[in-house]
């Protein structure tokens, strides 16, 4: 069983391991950063530690207009990132070993599976696709 | 020389015995026969005797024929002529007779000539009367016939004057009614007055009511306002609320997060950030819930204001409605007032009409009483009328007798000729 953070993009319902994520933080000082563009929203200031805002829908080009004024701060172990979703829900322990995986025609590559919870299911994301994603964004 | 008639004779018996004595003595001187002396002498006297008788009774028989024949001709009526005898040196009694004959002549000839004026002026007379007696007899046909009219006239009159009475009757009998009818009103007034005055009171009290209603409704609305803006606090709360059970469940997601990251030894910990994610939701939810209320709330506070806005709105209307309706009653009770005034006084000249009504009644009786007396007497009239028409025509019959009278007398008055005519009758 593995801790999952829920959140929406759009109108799904998306999971990040609770191991990516190293603290949710509410309305942070969001700082412009010159000459940014794409999914870069800003930096903020997080315990003396500078952190890229990252828009997580724009980054997946999921359809999303709503935004949580709270963001989540990724586990430094993965990368040292901050991400806007649409609106943060719980925490949920999903079983791994029961993951769907994906359909094949998505054109979302950074799910790793779907996980069925109480009658609905999560699209559960994978850091790594993400990260890999985001470098290939920024190495053009 | 006048000669009376016996002295004629006695005359001509004279002239003859004197003519045959000188005829006697002459004879003898002649030369005569002795023989033929006495025949001679008896032939010459009684040729004197003959000639002396033939024209002494000529002349005397010719005045008689004429007397006689002048007396015929006075007995047939004709006075035309006078009577005239041949011119004689000796006139005799015939010359008398004639005179005096002319005299009756002349006499019978005045008597005639006036008999005979005074039968035209009678049958002129008569028919004057009897013309004079024919329009009598027309004005009195027109009499009648007017008398006749006056007397349909005077029946129609009485008929009229009957219908006036029967119609007076029904008069008096409605201003009887418009009397009782005015007092009924009179009272109908005065209750209305009454009605009116109390309504007027009634519509003083509701006003007052009203007025205090309104204080109440005002008072009501500014609790409401107070209220309303009491639900503003309560908002403002709920925020607060909401922003500590926000604050709550970010503590609740970090926590767990730092619960994983220690491990087997945070699992318990999990837990309890796990309940406490739980309660701030349910905050979450109730003070949405309380959100929603407040909304619920203030909503329908506001209607309660529109609401109480309308109430004042229309309670002002029926307070000026009943304002009009004070004004109203005391305009009915004014009129009434006048209806009452006026009533009575219809009802006082209702009397004076019915006493009017009475004396005219009176009259109409008198008038009746007259028409039928001049009915009466027109009826007299009429036939006085008819008897005067009948004596009319009476008094034309006897004009018309009188005038073939007058017209008799005059056929006989024309047997007598008075004037000449052309030809000599004698």
């Amino acid at each position: 069983m593995t801790l999952t953070l829920l959140f929406n993009l759009g109108d799904a319902i998306y999971g990040l391991e609770i191991d990516a994520v190293q603290e949710i933080i509410e309305n942070p000082v969001l700082y412009q950063v010159p000459r940014a563009k794409g999914v870069l929203r800003g930096a903020i200031n997080f315990h003396g530690q500078v952190l890229a805002v990252i828009d997580l829908p724009d980054l997946l080009g999921i359809a999303c207009v709503q935004r949580d004024h709270r963001r989540v701060v990724l586990s430094p172990a993965f990368k040292s990132l901050v991400l806007t979703v649409g609106n943060i829900l719980r925490i949920v322990e999903i079983d791994l070993s029961e993951l769907q995986p994906p359909p094949a025609h998505s054109s979302e590559r950074a799910i790793r599976g779907l996980a069925s919870l109480d009658e609905t299911s999560v699209n559960l994301l994978d850091t790594d696709a993400i990260f890999k994603q985001l470098e290939d964004i920024y190495a053009e | 020389m006048r000669v009376e008639i016996s002295y004629k004779f006695i005359i001509g018996f004279l002239i003859v015995v004197v003519s045959g004595v000188v005829v006697n003595l002459v004879i003898p001187y002649s030369a005569v026969p002795v023989e033929f002396q006495q025949t001679l002498a008896i032939a010459c006297a009684l040729v004197i005797g003959l000639i002396f008788g033939v024209a002494f009774s000529k002349a005397f028989t010719a005045n008689i024929r004429r007397l006689t024949s002048a007396g015929s001709r006075i007995s047939r009526g004709d006075l035309s002529e006078d009577i005239v005898l041949k011119k004689s040196s000796f006139p005799d009694e015939t010359s008398d007779l004639a005179i005096a004959m002319n005299e009756i002549q002349e006499s019978l000839r005045a008597l005639v000539g006036d008999f005979r004026s005074i039968a035209f002026k009678v049958a002129s007379s008569a028919q004057n009367l009897s013309g004079t007696s024919q329009e009598v007899s027309a004005s009195s046909l027109q009499v009648a016939r007017t008398v006749d009219q006056i007397s349909k006239g005077a029946e129609t009159q009485a008929e009229m004057v009957e219908e006036s009475n029967r119609l007076f009757r029904e008069v008096a009998m409605s201003i009887n009614l418009v009397a009782s009818s005015a007092k009924k009103v009179a009272v109908s007034a005065h209750q209305t007055v009454e009605t009116a005055n109390s309504g007027s009171a009634l519509a003083g009290e509701s006003l007052g009511s009203i007025r205090q209603v309104l204080a109440e409704v005002e008072s009501s609305g500014q609790q409401m306002v107070n209220f309303v803006a009491q639900l503003q606090n309560i908002s403002k709360f709920v925020e607060v609320i909401n922003s500590i059970a926000q604050k709550t469940n970010l503590l609740a997601l970090n926590a767990t997060i730092e619960a994983a990251r220690a491990g087997e030894y945070g699992r318990g910990f999990n837990v309890v950030a796990e309940e406490i994610r739980k309660l701030a939701d349910s905050t979450t939810i109730s003070a949405d819930e309380i959100t929603r209320l407040v909304v619920t709330i203030r909503e329908e506070g506001q209607q309660v204001q529109s609401s109480m806005a309308q109430v004042i709105e229309e309670m002002e209307s029926g307070r000026e409605a009943v304002d009009r309706t004070n004004q109203a009653f005391t305009a009915i009770t004014q009129n009434a007032v006048g209806t009452r005034t006026k009533a009575n006084s219809i009802a006082e000249l209702a009397e004076q009409q019915i006493a009017s009504a009475e004396r005219i009644t009176r009259a109409i009786d008198e008038i009746d009483k007259v028409v039928s007396e001049n009915a009466a007497a027109t009826e007299q009239v009429s036939a006085a009328t008819q008897e005067q028409s009948a004596s009319m025509e009476e008094l034309a019959q006897s004009a018309k007798d009188l005038s073939k009278m007058s017209e008799a007398m005059l056929q006989i008055v024309k047997q007598f000729k008075l004037i000449k005519q052309n030809k000599t009758d004698l």
